[in-house]
């Protein structure tokens, strides 16, 4: 039984995205599309059958149950034309293919840029996978009743500013594809930003999820390729990023066994396919810095200086202070803790003392250097500054393990 | 569905050395974006507006009011001018805005008309 209510349970979320989309390409109305899919997942799960094709079974008991409620609200008449007859369910099962795919449709509608990208990737994650509201409010660090809202704003802009359901042309693809990258991006960040958040949580699983769905509509789309291919060495690492004890392990540390290779060739069979597409930037860069550190698992070493070209080229595209301090860890490694902490001196900003990640390179790279006591300081700083629960343990075990601060 | 476009901008871009030259090229991407318009057989209307300096405000506080010399918002683009257009989507009336000529700093602002019988 239990077992029966898992499996319902993984169909339901594989079947959504797909189930969802398409619902929503015809009903033209978000909330419309989840209400049907939550009313056909639930009646899957009561009736307690293991249909040989879930997805299908959902989708024809979710139109069935948008019938329904169209009916009931009998306004809208003339769409009830629109979406066809009613299917027959034992016909539906037999159609090798009886799902429209409107996915693409979907995301591009979820990630409109008019919407503010918060919001999108709110959006996103809500509707596309399903994801409780309570959830994403705790992944975005807001309460659920702000989240909530945040998302019926959204859905109403879409609703009362007609946001189109079509396609868009061509053409304006390019400008779609960014946002979608943007929104994904931050509901990337947002999953990774605890080491150890994401083991309560469902969301690390749906962006992979999500990116690979994206991956396989966009083959020809370097950064999207790359994207996914960034989201899978981080899913190959979510067994090694946190110790027994919840401390953070940062990448350098982590014990190539508990890696996934499975999750590592995937991500390199993506960017051989971008190598093949060509083109690219910022995503491509930072999967293949990813995929360099990847190496450890076959011959024990990573090529620094090629790291270091590569945080080089991300600086030209991306010229942000994150990038700047990987790039100073990096030069570290392949030069000397003195460059690294040169290259850490060389950034500008005058909002980097406010800045967790800087002080924790800047501590490794002076403990390297051998300046316990500066190292101290700075770790001492980045304590400071709230650090997820992971990675304070994580500094607090490297503020022990400096010898000279118990003199 | 009907969209205003609200046109933002920059008004000293029309005061400075090439004042004429920006506005005799706006004005002729104007008509360009009318053209265009008018070619897809979009129904539209729209106008240009005086200079901020020529506004004035009526400032309401629950029930009392006062004038003031000036546009409503005090910013560094005014209100210069809009467009109605009818489109299908909120798209396609940004694929339009993204038409108007804005020669210096500004913003369009895409507004759907709210009809009176919704």
């Amino acid at each position: 039984m239990a077992d029966g209510r898992v499996s319902a349970g993984s169909a339901i979320a594989a079947a959504r995205p797909r189930v969802v989309a398409a619902l929503a390409a015809q009903l033209r109305d978000l909330d419309l599309a989840e209400d049907a899919f939550a009313e056909a997942a639930r009646a899957l799960i009561e009736s307690g059958a293991a249909p040989d094709r879930p997805q299908a079974w959902l989708y024809v008991t979710a139109r069935r149950k948008a019938f329904d409620m169209l009916r009931k609200r009998r306004a809208e008449a003339r769409l009830l034309e629109t979406m066809g007859a009613e299917p027959d369910m034992a016909e539906v099962l037999h159609l090798p293919d009886p799902i429209p795919d409107e996915r693409l449709r979907l995301i591009f509608i979820c990630c409109h840029p008019a919407l503010a990208t918060e919001a999108r990737a709110a959006l996103a994650l809500r509707v596309v996978c399903g994801l409780p509201v309570a959830e994403i409010a705790r992944v975005f660090v807001m309460t659920e009743p702000a989240m909530y809202q945040r998302i019926t704003r959204a859905k109403a802009k879409i609703r009362e500013a007609r946001i189109a359901f079509e396609l868009p042309p061509r053409r304006l693809w390019q400008e779609r594809i960014e946002a979608v990258l943007l929104t994904l991006e931050l509901a990337y960040t947002a999953a990774y930003q605890d080491a150890a958040g994401e083991r309560d949580g469902e969301l690390a699983a749906e962006i992979d999820r999500l990116a690979a769905m994206l991956a396989e509509l966009l083959p020809g789309e370097p950064e999207i390729l790359s994207f996914a291919a960034l989201v899978a060495l981080a899913r190959s690492r979510e067994q090694a990023r946190v110790d027994a004890r919840g401390a953070m392990v940062p990448l350098s540390r982590q014990d190539t066994a508990l890696w996934d290779c499975a999750a590592i060739m995937r991500a390199q069979d993506l960017l051989e396919r971008v190598n093949r597409v060509g083109g690219g930037g910022a995503m491509r860069l930072m999967a293949a810095i990813q995929l360099a550190h990847a190496r450890r698992l076959f011959d024990g070493t990573v090529d620094w200086p090629a790291i270091v070209a590569l945080y080089d080229a991300l600086l030209a595209v991306r010229p942000d202070p994150v990038v700047a301090i990987n790039r100073a860890a990096a030069l570290a490694r392949a030069e000397s803790p003195a460059a690294g902490l040169a290259a850490l001196d060389d950034i500008p900003g005058r909002r980097l003392a406010r800045f967790r990640p800087y002080h924790a390179v800047r501590a490794e790279l002076l403990a390297q250097a051998g300046q316990r006591e500066a190292a101290g300081d700075s770790l001492r700083a980045a304590l400071s500054l709230d650090p997820p629960g992971a990675e304070r343990l994580y500094l607090e075990d490297r503020l022990e393990a400096l010898p000279e601060l118990g003199d | 569905m009907q969209y205003l476009l609200l046109i933002n901008e920059d008004e000293s871009i029309y005061e400075g050395e090439n004042a004429a030259k920006v506005m005799e090229e706006t004005l002729a991407g104007h008509m360009a974006f009318a053209q265009a318009l008018t070619g897809k057989g979009v129904e539209f209307s729209g106008n240009r507006l005086n200079p901020a300096a020529t506004a004035t405000t009526i400032r309401w506080d629950h029930g009392s009011h006062t004038l003031h010399d000036g546009p409503f918002a005090e910013s560094h683009e005014e209100l210069g001018g809009y467009y109605l257009i009818e489109a299908a989507s909120l798209d396609e009336a940004i694929e339009w805005a993204k038409l108007i000529p804005v020669p210096g700093t500004g913003g369009i602002e895409v507004r759907p008309v709210w009809p009176m019988d919704e």
